[in-house]
């Protein structure tokens, strides 16, 4: 065998361990979560852990018994969905606009305000959504969590929108366009698989998000992640139903995230110019 | 179908001047080729008349009409762009057709242009195929193709066959070229290739550096350099240029002090000039027969062509091509006479590189 075959051997091997390591790395604590949702209260907790155990579905039926968790689940619906809306109603434009004027700036100040905590902007929307009696309306919610979908969606978008040939535009406006069709009629439809995985990204960290539920929904509004914290009491926390929650409240995601690979490679402009 | 004006044209970028006041006129139908090296400013000011760069100042008519501030989407030309810019989502029919549908073009009318445009450019088999699923030649017709369609007061082409191998090339410019005898239509193509250039246009601009070298017809351009530039661009091999001097009433040339035989009229103009840069195209030389009438040359290198066969040697001090006819069979370290042709030579002001008349 040469020495070339050797090293490719070697190097395919480390890159397998590799991937194994991380792999452990990322998912022991959801296989934590999910083999502890199905166990007995008792062993959830019991130390040493055990990995061999009768599964029981009683941390699901405490769950549903206790908590309105059907409505937890719509309420987080309502707040994704209209939060990921609002985030691509007004970051599709957004993106394209940058991409489009070359100017970096507005999306530099939304990466800023993404990357900022949630508890500086929570005392001022406090503050404000109280004065105009927003405080548990899915309306304060919704607006809250664009501050974390409309950055993703600007810069899920914007590298998608600077990879259309400039030409493919020009030659738009030359045939008659203007700016907005272009957007719509030419720019849109060639970053659609962009659009679908910036929506899906801004779905799971809406979704996921914990902080402004917390402080500005009441009992009605609640999300499932503001509702899951409610198991962890001051003298005893519920570890099973907590598990139980964590883990309906991490399928969506889980799902979705399955669903963005099919859409990541995507040679949709494949065939514009030469080549 | 419309003339195109400009006046007294400057486009700027910060400090930084491409194009400084340019003036050029375009007549309706004409087939008009912009040719010049890279960074010459050709293709900006085809995308000034296309609107898609604003001027810094100056006016451009197209027809009668003011354009300086009207968007690119109404001006009502078509642009070919050096990567074809098809929309990739869009089928054939779609890309041909959108033109047409944003400006209310009815569908019949939309579905009869479409046919007889994919029909002159030998398409229609690809109408309901996508870009991708074709090939370097048939995008290129595509993109013709969505020109042709709007039937617009001017067709601009920037550099449209630069991606297409040899063979292609000269058969879409033979097409390019029918296909504007058809339309009669005003015609811009842009390029660096000065084949394109003479073999295309009614008349050729040669531009460096953002201004006018010479505008006039291809054979002026190659028979009638204005200057240097313009003589050393045009022309494959490019023309060779010698320092020459007018000494003892004679033409010798400034390096090696080789003497020169030149019909009467150049040697007047170079005796009035003293000392000037001469020009001979490659094709202008001619093999002497008789030793004292040529100039002794050694072959370095020969390029048989089939048609001609090049000749490269040294000459006073430089590289020199001379195209001799293919039957002269010479071999590298031959000696043979060469002398340039009654009325074929080009003398330049060594110091402005202008033409002497």
């Amino acid at each position: 065998m040469t020495d070339a075959a050797n090293t490719d051997r070697w190097i395919r091997r480390l890159n397998l361990v590799q991937l194994v390591l991380a792999g452990a790395i990322i998912m022991a604590p959801t296989v934590w979560m999910v083999l502890s949702s199905f166990k007995p209260s008792f062993e959830v907790t019991a130390y040493p852990p055990t990995l061999v155990f009768t599964p029981t579905l009683e941390n699901y039926v405490e769950l549903t018994r206790t908590t309105p968790f059907l409505s937890y689940a719509l309420n987080s619906l309502i707040v994704t969905v209209g939060s990921t809306a609002l985030g691509l109603m007004f970051g599709i434009p957004a993106a394209f606009a940058v991409s489009w004027t070359r100017i970096s700036w507005p999306a530099i100040l939304t990466l800023a305000a993404r990357m900022a905590p949630g508890t500086l902007f929570l005392l001022p929307w406090y503050v404000m959504f109280r004065q105009v009696g927003m405080i548990g309306s899915y309306t304060a919610l919704i607006l809250s969590h664009a501050v974390i979908t409309l950055p993703i969606v600007i810069w899920v978008l914007l590298p998608s929108f600077d990879g259309i040939p400039r030409s493919v535009f020009e030659a738009a406006q030359v045939d008659g366009c203007s700016v907005t069709r272009i957007l719509w009629r030419i720019a849109l439809p060639l970053v659609a698989s962009g659009v679908a995985v910036s929506a899906i990204l801004a779905f799971v960290f809406s979704w996921n998000y914990f902080l402004f539920a917390l402080v500005l929904s009441n009992g009605d509004t609640k999300t499932l992640i503001a509702a899951a914290f409610n198991f962890i009491g001051e003298g005893s926390t519920q570890w099973g139903a907590l598990m139980a929650a964590a883990t309906l409240i991490a399928l969506p995601p889980l799902v979705l995230a399955a669903l963005v690979q099919r859409w990541l490679v995507s040679g949709l402009t494949l065939g514009a110019v030469k080549g | 179908m419309a003339s195109i004006s400009i006046r007294n044209l400057t486009k700027r970028y910060g400090n930084f001047t491409v194009i400084p006041d340019l003036n050029l006129e375009i007549a309706d139908h004409e087939f008009v080729v912009f040719v010049g090296p890279s960074g010459c400013g050709k293709s900006t000011l085809l995308r000034i008349i296309a609107g898609l760069e604003p001027i810094s100042s100056g006016d451009l008519y197209i027809g009668d009409k003011r354009v300086n501030g009207v968007q690119a989407a109404q001006r009502d030309i078509a642009m070919v762009f050096q990567d074809y810019a098809l929309y990739p989502h869009m089928h054939v029919y779609d890309n041909m057709s959108f033109a047409l549908e944003l400006r209310g073009v009815s569908k019949a009318e939309i579905d009869a242009r479409v046919r007889r445009a994919a029909a002159l450019l030998h398409i229609e088999p690809y109408l309901d195929r996508k870009p991708k699923e074709l090939s370097g030649g048939q995008r290129q017709r595509v993109a013709m193709g969505r020109a042709i369609v709007r039937n617009p007061k001017a067709f601009l082409f920037d550099e449209p066959l630069s991606n297409l191998d040899a063979k292609l090339r000269g058969q879409v410019r033979a097409e390019i070229k029918a296909l504007s005898q058809e339309l009669k239509t005003t015609m811009v193509f842009v390029t660096h290739d000065q084949i394109e250039a003479m073999t295309m246009a009614d008349r050729i601009v040669v531009l460096q550096s953002g201004t006018i070298q010479q505008y006039d017809t291809p054979e002026t351009v190659y028979e009638r350099p204005a200057n240097q530039f313009v003589a050393g661009f045009i022309g494959s091999p490019a023309m060779n240029f010698f320092p020459v001097e007018w000494r003892q009433e004679q033409a010798v040339l400034s390096q090696g002090g080789t003497v020169v035989a030149l019909d009467g009229e150049t040697a007047g103009r170079l005796s009035k000039a003293g000392n000037a840069v001469l020009g001979i195209r490659p094709e202008h030389f001619a093999v002497a027969t008789d030793a004292a009438d040529g100039i002794a040359i050694d072959v370095k290198l020969v390029e048989p062509l089939g048609s001609d066969t090049l000749i490269h040697f040294d000459l006073a001090g430089g590289p020199a091509i001379a195209r001799v006819d293919p039957a002269l069979r010479p071999k590298v370290g031959d000696r043979i006479n060469l002398r340039p042709q009654p009325g074929k030579t080009h003398l330049f002001d060594a110091t402005n590189g202008r033409v002497l008349r």
